[in-house]
């Protein structure tokens, strides 16, 4: 009998096949950082961030080697297609170090200042344990700081 | 005074005693409601809070990381795959319908050539998207791609932003 949810995979893959689902949670389950509950507010966050400002916000999670800032520098530097328009939260749990890396066009409408009282709200949540809530308020705050530029709006 | 009236016992209890007189209680029984009672109410309890699911780690300050670095990045916009740059190419932080690009304040302003540097960046950065995507997730989860497999490195001007450690 086949159960509705299978718990091994049937070796019907070849390797034009796609990864079935069975084989992704071989390779590591999506949920094993975040529950899908925080990857959706994460999303929704980096998303919507992204679509009111014009710039891309990406979020990095992991680690940042010895030299966090040069790390997480060359990240920016591959972050997009546009980096100069790219912001990077670069977060590294094991060292608590988080950084935010501003292109050249977003350091504009970011200046230092405003990253710097984001990464203060995001570090004392941070510090408290709650990595989805401090990355989502300081993503709030950046986004916030740099506005809704008149281009992109619809109406 | 007589005798007292002799002790009902099991189905004995139920029937009609008449007014006044109360059916005595036994020991055992009272253990069984001020004790039996409370103690199932906890049991209850404790299976439904105690039980859970999987075990997600959370994470407390100062322990080690050892998950796999992940790269979280925003959808595009109206799931147009190519659309990965936010804002039109024409210069995508500047205000569009004003000429100068500047938002923020005058403290930085435009160096020569930024914007070559992005046109230059469009040139090569198609190799990188389809492995961007294709990291996207079941379950509604953001986009997420293996560390270093986004796209080409394209030099961004200088650099700002802040760092925080906690």
């Amino acid at each position: 009998m086949t159960s509705a949810v299978e718990t091994e995979s049937h070796d019907t893959a070849t390797n034009r096949t796609a990864p079935a689902r069975t084989d992704e949670s071989e390779r590591g389950a999506l949920d094993e950082i975040f529950s899908f509950q925080e990857l959706a507010r994460l999303d929704e966050a980096l998303t919507m961030s992204s679509r009111e400002t014009g710039l891309r916000f990406t979020l990095y999670i992991g680690d940042l080697g010895e030299r966090t800032r040069a790390t997480a520098e060359q990240l920016h530097a591959r972050s997009g297609h546009h980096p100069t328009d790219s912001v990077l939260l670069a977060v590294s749990p094991g060292q608590k170090v988080v950084e935010v890396v501003t292109g050249a066009g977003a350091a504009r409408r970011l200046p230092d200042r405003a990253c710097a009282l984001a990464v203060l709200s995001m570090t004392t949540s941070f510090a408290s344990g709650d990595l989805v809530g401090g990355i989502i308020n300081g993503l709030r705050q950046l986004s916030d700081q740099a506005g809704h530029p008149a281009s992109l709006r619809q109406h | 005074m007589g005798a007292p009236a002799p002790r009902a016992v099991g189905v004995e209890r139920l029937k009609p005693v008449p007014a006044g007189k109360l059916s005595s209680v036994n020991t055992v029984e009272v253990l069984l409601v001020l004790a039996g009672i409370p103690l199932a109410i906890i049991a209850v309890l404790a299976l439904l809070t105690l039980r859970g699911g999987r075990k997600r780690l959370r994470y407390k300050p100062g322990q080690p990381w050892d998950h796999a670095p992940v790269w979280y990045e925003p959808h595009p916009a109206n799931g147009a795959s190519d659309s990965h740059g936010p804002a039109p190419a024409a210069g995508p932080a500047a205000v569009g319908g004003s000429s100068t690009a500047a938002l923020g304040s005058s403290m930085y302003p435009e160096q020569a050539g930024e914007r070559d540097v992005d046109t230059h960046g469009t040139a090569v950065a198609h190799l990188g998207s389809a492995g961007a995507h294709g990291g996207d997730g079941h379950g509604g989860g953001a986009h997420a791609s293996g560390a270093g497999a986004g796209y080409p490195p394209v030099d961004a001007g200088p650099l700002g932003g802040a760092r925080g450690t906690w």
